[in-house]
């Protein structure tokens, strides 16, 4: 690679990576959290969860009960698991009964939780914080559509990032790679442990700012798409794309016959083996033209894109419409579930999401350290004094409403386990206000050695705490959420015992870089 | 060491130009690509592959036009390519339309 080219690409990786740095921080500190989406709010509630990827218990239990509130006649209702939370989301279509009453023909939608036999009115109360935190991790508290574009961009300027990162390091990779100076000139060690991890890291960011771009940009990649190739029929492309429910008339003509979706369930299982079911949709229930549709997937341990669906009419009870998901899967199918296997890691176990939980840290720590290099490669004696104040401040700013993410994440996990209520409005008021404030400090301090010092160590001391304000509170103290097999609640402790202790012990041990070279130059 | 910077693109106009022509031309480029791909062949693999490949294709373009010399030509290049990509879509369109 001539020296036009390296320089180029140098320069663009750094601007493009200077520009993207804190909203990058925030989406993989957040999004590394994210991974245990569920359980921090099994863990944040005290549930442990009995059936997880599935619906849990009797569906005819359940529309049973539904029945004994709503008059389901007429309806479309549909019932789905999506997270590993006890709740499942209850669907209730308008009535197509021309008779029904003003009440029947309003759509209802609420959280169901099954055990408790309660119900959650709206999304704001169903909130916690793995939502909170999985929400923030693509900037959703942003308003709608500004905070995903956003994020999006940042996604897709990350890619920019790690393509030209790589290329300008290409030549060095295998050299490079065991070369870790930490006594070295504070530049070399920053330059080290950038390339080093970035490196290690770089296949595990591809997949993840490919999928996240898509994820958040779709939107200006399928409009064109529906304009030139579908001349603006969107309805066709989703058809195409296998995105739409099939279309059921009502008939209007009662059926004397009850519903019998167990049964049914029972059936696939034997035909298909390890199949969980994750969503029931009753078209027109009641009614002569009532269908079921029952949809789900294998398990991830038998296949990794078995997707399944069948719809019976419930009148006779035959198969209208099938997928079969043990043979082979279509293309089509393959890559819209791998999109979101890849980004999510759910596909292998815990192991899988606690390896990708840590390589989400590195990143972090590739982020940080970026923003040091960059810093530090701009204190030089030919640079005027002005411009390396500013350059410092920048730094500084960064540094601090980056670093300050860790106590602040760790105090809300202590937080909510005190709170009466936690809802999105609680969150909201909790966790802005204290990272500004902490965020405030640490810029006002103007010394990155303090800020990066101290916001480790009240990071691990909060982070110690976690397991034991939730023993307090709960009574599930770490020994006893292992004896009774509540594997969310202990992970979550367990997840920030080792961050806690993790971030003490660098914070004690490893921190050893004088003050001094972190401060500009004077001259 | 930041880059050096008498590699770098000095005046405002050609900066303006390379900047432009890798966001907008590059993602111009990548989408025509994709729909003149999928108006010949199998539409719904070329659209559910686009779902990454676009991105992939978007991003090393933007790589490449912060490698030309003159980012106006840069931008001249995008455009024919866009061009080219389109008449293969229109006609491919022609052929087998979709809708």
């Amino acid at each position: 690679m001539g020296n036009r080219i390296y320089n180029i690409l140098f320069h663009t990786h750094t601007v493009s990576g200077i520009v993207i740095s804190v909203a990058l921080y925030v989406i993989f500190f957040t999004g590394s959290f994210s991974f245990f989406r569920d359980e921090i709010a099994n863990w944040q509630r005290g549930h442990s969860v009995s059936q997880e990827d599935a619906l849990p218990s009797s569906m005819d239990g359940h529309l049973n009960d539904l029945s004994k509130e709503y008059n389901l006649y007429g309806r479309d209702v549909e019932l789905r698991h999506y997270y590993n939370e006890r709740s499942i989301s209850v669907n209730l279509g308008a009535s197509k009964d021309s008779l029904a009453s003003e009440e029947e023909k309003t759509p209802v939608f609420f959280y169901l939780d099954p055990e408790a036999k309660t119900k959650t009115n709206n999304y704001a109360s169903n909130y916690h914080l793995g939502e909170f935190l999985y929400r923030l991790h693509f900037l959703d508290q942003i308003p709608y559509p500004y905070g995903r574009y956003l994020a999006g961009l940042v996604a897709f300027f990350f890619l920019f990032a790690i393509i030209t990162g790589i290329l300008v390091h290409w030549n060095k990779i295998v050299s490079n790679f065991y070369v870790f100076r930490p006594w070295a000139k504070i530049k070399a060690m920053w330059t080290d442990a950038h390339t080093a991890l970035g490196v290690i890291g770089f296949p595990f960011q591809f997949v993840y700012a490919v999928t996240g771009a898509f994820f958040l940009l779709k939107g200006i990649l399928m409009l064109p798409l529906v304009a030139g190739l579908y001349d603006g029929d969107q309805n066709q492309l989703f058809e195409d794309l296998e995105y739409n429910h099939p279309v059921y008339e009502f008939q209007n003509e009662k059926l004397d016959q009850t519903i019998n979706l167990d049964q049914y369930i029972a059936e696939m299982k034997e035909e298909w083996g390890d199949f969980r079911v994750t969503e029931t949709h009753i078209f027109n229930y009641g009614d002569q033209n009532m269908h079921a549709a029952i949809s789900g997937y294998l398990g991830y341990d038998t296949k990794l894109n078995g997707l399944g669906y069948r719809i019976y009419k419930i009148a006779d009870g035959s198969i209208e419409q099938e997928k079969v998901p043990i043979t082979q899967t279509s293309y089509l199918d393959g890559v819209k579930n791998m999109m979101f296997r890849l980004h999510f890691g759910d596909y292998a176990g815990y192991g899988l999401r606690v390896i990708s939980f840590i390589l989400g840290l590195v990143s972090c720590f590739v982020i940080l350290s970026g923003i040091m290099i960059w810093l530090v490669a701009r204190d030089k004696k030919n640079i005027p004094e002005k411009r390396r104040k500013f350059n410092q401040q920048v730094a500084n700013w960064y540094m601090a409403i980056c670093l300050a993410l860790l106590p602040v994440t760790a105090l809300e996990f202590i937080i909510v386990k005190f709170a009466p209520t936690v809802n999105m409005g609680f969150l909201y008021q909790t966790y802005f206000p204290i990272w500004l404030v902490a965020s405030v400090f640490f810029i006002l301090k103007k010394d990155i050695a303090f800020t990066n010092k101290w916001t480790l160590i009240s990071g691990g001391i909060l982070g110690l705490l976690v397991p034991i304000a939730n023993g307090i509170t709960t009574g599930n103290w770490m020994w006893i959420a292992y004896q009774n097999g509540y594997q969310h609640i202990l992970l979550v402790d367990l997840l920030w015992l080792v961050l806690g202790i993790a971030s003490l012990w660098i914070a004690i041990f490893k921190l050893r870089t004088e003050r001094a070279e972190l401060t500009p130059t004077k001259g | 060491m930041p880059a050096n910077k008498k590699y770098l693109t000095p005046s405002f106009s050609q900066r303006f130009a390379k900047i432009t022509a890798a966001i907008l031309g590059g993602l111009m480029v990548a989408i025509m690509f994709h729909m003149a791909l999928a108006s010949w062949f199998n539409h719904v693999a070329v659209i559910i592959t686009s779902t990454f490949s676009a991105f992939i294709l978007w991003a090393v373009l933007m790589v490449l036009a912060f490698l030309g010399k003159n980012g106006w030509k840069v931008w001249g290049m995008y455009l024919l390519a866009s061009l080219v990509l389109f008449v293969i879509f229109y006609f491919g369109n022609q052929t087998n339309p979709l809708v």
